[in-house]
C-alpha cells in the first residue's frame, strides 16, 4: 500500500471517481472527479492536532461502526495518503454557530472549508477495473437477528475486534457486557449459497470458510480461556494452496467443533443476552437448540453498489449478480467486452487474495499492450548522502505494532534499557512505526539528532525491512546502516504467556542489534545490463498466455514445450467451464495466435541446463542454446494415478475423470463408454487429494469438473450419484452449476475418510458402491455401471525435480514450486528473474491459469522493459591476497557463484560472481583462511553480537 | 521496442485495494504512468480492515 503511495510513476487520486470516459483502446479520455477533502494534501503533515480539537464524534466506518472518529479524521493509522479529511455531513463549520476549531489548531494552515474539489482530465491507453465488492448486509436475514441482538456480530466486525488497533485493542469481548465470551458460534454462508431472495446470493463467496477457520484460531490465541468454538457450515471449502492443510491443523484444536448444518434461526436470551442457535446437524439428523455467548455471521460478498453507475460510464455490462461481466470468449477472466478495459479481483466475482493479486498483475499485462511506454519524467531527485563516517550514533525505534508487541512487552522498560546502551543517542517509540507518520518520525529524528545508525525493534524484516530501508534512503542515510530486530515474532508472539521474560529477551535482542549496528558499513547496489527477452517453459494455457502477452508488448519470447505440440492439458479436455467453451477450439485459437506471432515456439524441446542470473541467463535446450533475461516456469502438474483404490485396476469399469474426459472427447459427445450406454454412474471425489499419504492438499479442480461431467451425463438420461466429502465448487459460476446438477436430479451423498465407499462387483465389472448414509446411519448400495474417480492434481514429479535442480527454486511440502509469498507474490519465486504460472505452483483451473500466465508476463515485463537491473549488495566478496585457491567455496556453493581465476601469471584465486551470489554466507563460514567476507554479516559484526550476548560486552 | 505513435502512456486503475495496488505497481514497474483512483479517502480496501491473512497469518496491512 505504501509502495503505491511512494512510487514516482503512480499518481494516487483518493476520494475520487471516474465520471466520464470516451475513446478507444490506446487512446481513452477519462475524467476523474476528485471530491473535496477540505484539507490541503500538499500542506497537511498528518500531525493529528486538528483531531484533538474537533468537537464532533461519529461512528468510524473503518471499524465497521464499532469505534468512533471525529468529523476531521484519518481513516486508519497507516492510511495512504495520510492527509486528513473533513466529513462535511457531520462537520459543524456550516452550522449556525460556525466551528473553526480545526482551522485554528492547524499550524500549517491546511484547512480549506471552501474546497470544491476538481475534475481531472486524463489521457490513458487502458483501464484496469479493480473496484472490489461490498459485504452482504446481514440484517437482510431477519431470522438471524443481526442488528437486533447485541451479541451477534459479522465476520468483518470480528476482524476489527481481533485487530490490535481495533476498537477493543484486540480483546474479544461481548458487546452486551464487555466480558470475554465462553462459547462462540460461527455461522457460514450468510448471504451466500442462498435459496430464494431473502437468503441473499446463489453463489459461494469463497473466502468465508477459510476466514472463519482463521478467526477461530486467532480467537483462541487472543483469549486462551475460551471454552468452545462451534463452526456451522454446509461444505468446508478449503480450496486453495495450503488451505486444506490449514484446515486440517484447525482440527487439532480441542475447543473447535465443526457442525454440518445451516442454522434456521437465532434467538437471544433476554436476560443473559446469550444467543440460541437452532440447527439441524445433517450428519446426525439431530435438531438442537444450542446456547452460546456470542455468534459471528460469515457475511458473504455482493457486487458493489456503485457497479451500475461505473458500468454505465465505462460502457461495459454487468452479469446477473451485478458484478462486471467477463468476456469469456478467450477463457481468460480478465477481459470485458470493451477492448482496453480489463477487470480483476472481486469486481468480476468473488476471489480470494492470492487469485486477486494474480489477476491484478494479469490485468496490468493486458493494459500494457495499449500504452506507449516512455520513461516517465520523474527521475529520482539526487539525494545527498549523509556523512556517517564519525563514531556511531545509534537511534533505536521501538514499535508497538498496536498491541502485537506492546500488549506483551513492557515498552517503557525497553525504552529505558535502550537509552542505557552505549552509543545510543536517541530512543523513540511509536504505535505503528510502519505508518507514514511513524516513518516520518524516524526520518526527522535521524536528521535532527545526527544519527548515523538506525535500529528498529519491530516486526519481521521479511515484509518490513524494505520499507524502513527506503525511508533511510530518502533522507540520504545508506539503507545498509539500518538494522531490524524482530521482537514481535521472536518475543511477543512466541512468549505471550510470560511477558517479563519476553521483555528481557527483547532487551537482549536490542542490545545485539545495537552491537551489530555499530559496525555496519554503507553498501551500494550495483546495476547490470538486462537481456530483454524471456524463456517460457511449458506450452500449456499458462505458458501460451504469458508468451502472447509479452509478444504483444513487443518483447522477444522463447516458448518451449516438451510434448510434440502446444496446448498442454487443453488437448485432453472436451469442454471448459464456466462458459462451456470447446477446449479444442480454445487450444486451436491460442496455438494459432502463437504461430502467427513472433514468439519462437519450439515443441518437442526440453531444457538441458540453465546458468546465469536475473537479466542474463544462458539456456541450453535439446533444440539449441540462447540467452534470456527472465524465465517463466509453466510446466503444469500431473494427475494422480490411482493405485488400487475403489477397485481401480481390478474392475474394468472403474475409470478416472480424465479417462471419462477422453471418452467424451472421442465419442464426440455421445454418452457411450466402451461401446455401451451406461444407466448408472457413480463419481467418487477426493481420490488422491485431502489424504495425508498421497496428497494432503485439495486439488480444487475436481469438484467443478465432476459437476461438469455429471451434468453432461445426466442430460443424456444417466442416473448420476456423486460421493464426496465436501462439494468445493468455488470457481466462477461453479456453485450455480452445482445447483443446476441438483435440479437435474444428480444425487449427492457425503462420505467421511473414516468410512470410505466400497466398490463391489463380479469378475472384472463393478456393480455397486456401498456407502454409509450419515443422517440415516444406514448402509446404502448404489447400483452402478461405471465408477468415475475424481483424481487429484499432483506435482509433475519428473519435470519439477529437474527444474528445481537446474534453477534452485524451492518446492513446498506439497511438492509444488513455492511462491515468494502465498498471498502477495503468487507468481514470483525467491530466485530473481524466475516466475511461476499455472499449475506448476499448485492446482488451478483454466481461467486461473490464464490469469497467472498474464500475471507472470507483467512480472517479466517489469524486468525486461528496462536496460538494467539492480543487484542487492549483501553478497560475499573475496580478499585475493588471503585466498589459497583451495576451491572449497567453489565446491560447496549451491548457486555456482565462486570460480577459480588467474589473478596474476601463475597465481590463482577464487572470485565470486556478484550477480549469482545470494549472500547466504556458507562459503564465508567455511573459508579456512578467512578470505571471504559476507557483506552486512561480517565476522566483526557477528562477533560483536556474540560478545554482547555471551560476555555482556556492550 | 517498436514505437506506436499516438498512444497514451498512462493507465487508469480504478480501485485502490490489494488488486488495484498490485496492478498499479506492476504497471509502474514496467514504466507506465499510472493513475490510481480510489473512491474512499485512503488506499487499502478490504484487506486493510482484516487482521491477519490465512494460511500464513501475516499481517494484512
Amino acid at each position: 500500500m505504501m509502495d503505491a503511495g511512494r512510487h514516482p510513476n503512480i499518481e494516487v487520486l483518493t476520494n475520487s471517481e471516474l465520471v466520464r470516459f470516451e475513446g478507444r483502446a490506446g487512446n481513452f479520455r477519462a475524467t476523474v472527479k476528485k471530491y473535496p477533502r477540505y484539507v490541503d494534501e500538499a500542506l497537511c503533515t498528518g500531525c493529528g492536532q486538528c483531531v484533538n480539537d474537533c468537537p464532533v464524534i461519529v461512528p468510524n466506518e473503518f471499524e465497521v461502526g464499532m469505534g468512533a472518529r471525529k468529523a476531521i479524521y484519518s481513516p486508519f493509522p497507516q492510511a495512504v495518503p495520510n492527509t486528513y479529511i473533513i466529513d462535511r455531513v457531520n462537520c459543524l463549520n456550516d452550522q449556525f454557530l460556525v466551528c473553526t476549531n480545526c482551522q485554528k489548531s492547524c499550524d500549517r494552515d491546511a484547512i480549506r472549508y471552501d474546497d470544491i474539489g476538481e475534475e481531472i482530465e486524463l489521457h490513458v491507453g487502458a483501464v484496469v477495473v479493480a473496484t472490489g465488492f461490498d459485504v452482504y448486509e446481514a440484517s437482510r436475514i431477519p431470522s438471524y437477528g443481526y442488528g437486533l441482538y447485541h451479541n451477534v456480530l459479522t465476520n468483518m466486525e470480528l476482524e476489527r475486534v481481533l485487530n490490535a488497533s481495533g476498537p477493543t485493542r484486540g480483546h474479544i469481548v461481548r458487546p452486551s457486557d464487555h466480558k470475554v465470551p465462553k462459547k462462540i458460534a460461527f455461522i457460514q454462508c450468510v448471504g451466500s449459497r442462498g435459496e430464494g431472495k431473502e437468503a441473499g446470493c446463489e453463489y459461494c463467496s469463497r473466502f468465508c470458510c477459510m476466514n472463519a477457520v482463521k478467526d477461530c484460531m486467532l480467537v483462541k490465541q487472543h483469549e486462551p480461556d475460551i471454552e468452545e468454538l462451534l463452526l456451522f457450515y454446509i461444505d468446508l471449502r478449503a480450496a486453495g494452496k495450503g488451505f486444506e492443510e490449514f484446515y486440517q491443523r484447525s482440527l487439532d484444536m480441542p475447543e473447535l467443533k465443526y457442525i454440518r448444518g445451516r442454522p434456521s434461526k437465532i434467538m437471544e436470551d433476554p436476560e443473559t443476552k446469550d444467543i440460541f442457535v437452532y440447527v439441524e446437524d445433517v450428519e446426525t439428523g439431530k435438531v438442537d437448540k444450542i446456547r452460546v455467548s456470542m455468534a459471528i455471521l460469515s457475511a458473504g460478498a455482493v457486487a458493489a453498489a456503485a457497479n451500475p453507475d461505473l458500468a454505465n460510464v465505462l460502457g461495459i455490462e454487468l452479469d446477473e449478480n451485478g458484478f462486471f461481466e467477463v468476456e469469456t470468449r478467450y477463457g481468460s477472466p480478465l477481459h470485458t467486452a470493451r477492448q482496453g478495459v480489463y477487470i480483476c479481483g472481486c469486481a468480476a466475482g468473488v476471489n480470494d487474495v492470492s487469485d486477486s493479486v494474480s489477476q491484478g498483475s494479469g490485468a496490468a499485462a493486458e493494459a500494457e499492450k495499449f500504452i506507449e511506454k516512455i520513461p516517465v519524467e520523474t527521475e529520482p531527485v539526487e539525494i545527498k548522502e549523509l556523512d556517517t563516517s564519525g563514531p556511531p550514533k545509534v537511534g533505536v525505534f521501538l514499535c508497538h505494532c498496536g498491541i502485537n508487541i506492546a500488549g506483551v512487552l513492557d515498552i517503557d522498560s525497553l525504552k529505558e534499557y535502550a537509552e542505557s546502551i552505549p552509543d545510543v543517542a536517541y530512543v523513540e517509540n511509536n504505535l505503528f512505526l510502519c505508518s507514514d507518520e511513524g516513518q516520518r518520525l524516524m526520518q526527522n529524528k535521524v536528521v535532527e539528532h545526527g544519527l548515523n545508525r538506525v535500529v528498529a525493534a519491530a516486526c519481521t524484516p521479511r515484509t518490513h525491512e524494505p520499507v524502513f530501508q527506503e525511508s533511510c534512503e530518502q533522507i540520504g542515510l545508506n539503507p545498509y546502516l539500518f538494522e531490524m530486530v524482530n521482537v514481535r515474532d521472536q518475543c511477543s508472539w512466541v512468549h505471550t504467556g510470560v511477558p517479563e521474560i519476553a521483555t528481557e529477551k527483547a532487551k537482549e535482542m536490542i542490545k545485539l542489534g545495537v552491537a551489530k549496528a555499530r559496525h555496519l558499513q554503507p553498501l551500494y547496489r550495483k546495476s547490470i545490463p538486462v537481456n530483454q527477452s524471456a524463456l517460457i517453459i511449458g506450452g500449456g494455457v499458462a505458458g501460451m498466455a504469458a508468451a502472447l502477452e509479452l509478444d504483444a508488448q513487443g518483447m522477444k519470447v522463447y516458448l518451449i514445450e516438451k510434448e510434440g505440440r502446444l496446448g498442454g492439458r487443453l488437448n485432453n479436455l472436451t469442454r471448459v467451464y464456466p462458459a462451456n467453451l470447446s477446449a479444442f477450439e480454445l487450444a486451436r485459437v491460442m496455438v494459432e495466435k502463437v504461430k502467427a506471432s513472433r514468439v519462437e515456439a519450439m515443441a518437442g524441446t526440453e531444457v538441458t541446463g540453465i546458468t546465469g542470473y536475473v537479466g542474463n541467463f544462458d539456456v541450453a535446450t535439446t533444440n539449441g542454446n540462447f540467452k534470456v533475461g527472465t524465465i517463466v516456469l509453466a510446466t503444469g502438474a500431473g494427475i494422480y494415478e490411482p493405485k488400487d483404490e475403489f477397485g481401480y485396476g481390478k474392475f474394468d469399469n472403474v475409470i478416472t475423470n480424465q479417462e471419462l474426459e477422453d471418452i467424451l472427447h472421442d465419442t464426440k459427445g455421445k454418452i457411450q463408454i466402451h461401446g455401451d450406454t451406461p444407466k448408472n454412474v457413480v463419481f467418487i471425489q477426493c481420490v488422491g487429494s485431502r489424504d495425508a499419504e498421497t496428497n494432503p492438499g485439495c486439488s480444487r479442480y475436481c469438484c467443478p469438473t465432476t459437476i461438469k461431467q455429471a451434468i453432461r451425463l445426466r442430460e443424456s438420461g444417466v442416473n448420476v450419484t456423486v460421493l464426496h466429502r465436501d462439494m468445493r465448487t468455488v470457481g466462477a459460476k461453479a456453485e450455480e452449476h452445482y445447483r443446476r446438477a441438483r435440479e437435474l436430479g444428480v444425487k449427492f451423498l457425503r462420505y467421511t475418510p473414516q468410512r470410505l465407499p466400497l466398490v463391489t462387483g463380479k469378475d472384472n465389472r463393478a456393480t455397486s458402491v456401498e456407502i454409509l448414509e450419515l443422517a440415516l446411519d444406514r448402509i446404502l448400495d448404489v447400483d452402478t455401471d461405471y465408477v468415475v474417480l475424481a483424481a487429484g492434481m499432483v506435482p509433475n514429479e519428473a519435470s519439477t525435480a529437474k527444474l528445481q535442480d537446474i534453477l534452485k527454486v524451492p518446492r513446498g511440502a506439497d511438492g509444488f514450486f513455492m511462491e515468494r509469498h502465498a498471498k502477495l507474490g503468487p507468481v514470483e519465486t525467491t530466485s530473481e528473474g524466475v516466475f511461476l504460472a499455472g499449475c506448476v505452483s499448485g492446482p488451478k483451473d483454466i481461467a486461473d491459469s490464464l490469469a497467472q500466465g498474464s500475471a507472470a508476463a507483467a512480472k517479466v515485463a517489469s524486468i525486461i522493459s528496462r536496460d538494467t537491473v539492480n543487484l542487492e549488495p549483501t553478497t560475499c566478496i573475496i580478499e585475493p591476497s588471503l585466498c589459497r585457491a583451495c576451491s572449497m567455496c567453489v565446491d560447496m556453493c549451491e548457486y555456482h557463484a565462486p570460480s577459480l581465476v588467474d589473478i596474476a601469471p601463475g597465481l590463482r584465486a577464487a572470485q565470486i560472481n556478484q550477480a549469482l551470489c545470494k549472500g547466504c554466507g556458507t562459503c564465508a563460514s567455511w573459508c579456512p583462511t578467512g578470505a571471504i567476507v559476507a557483506l552486512h554479516f561480517t565476522d566483526q559484526q557477528i562477533n560483536s553480537m556474540l560478545d554482547a550476548l555471551l560476555l555482556d560486552r556492550v | 521496442m517498436a514505437q506506436r505513435p499516438g498512444k497514451a502512456n498512462g493507465v487508469l486503475v480504478l480501485g485502490g485495494g490489494i488488486t488495484g495496488i498490485q496492478a498499479a505497481l506492476d504497471l509502474a514497474a514496467s514504466q507506465a504512468k499510472v493513475y490510481l483512483v480510489e473512491k474512499t479517502p485512503s488506499l487499502g480496501g478490504r484487506m486493510a480492515q482484516l487482521d491477519k491473512t490465512f494460511p500464513t497469518m501475516d499481517c494484512a496491512i
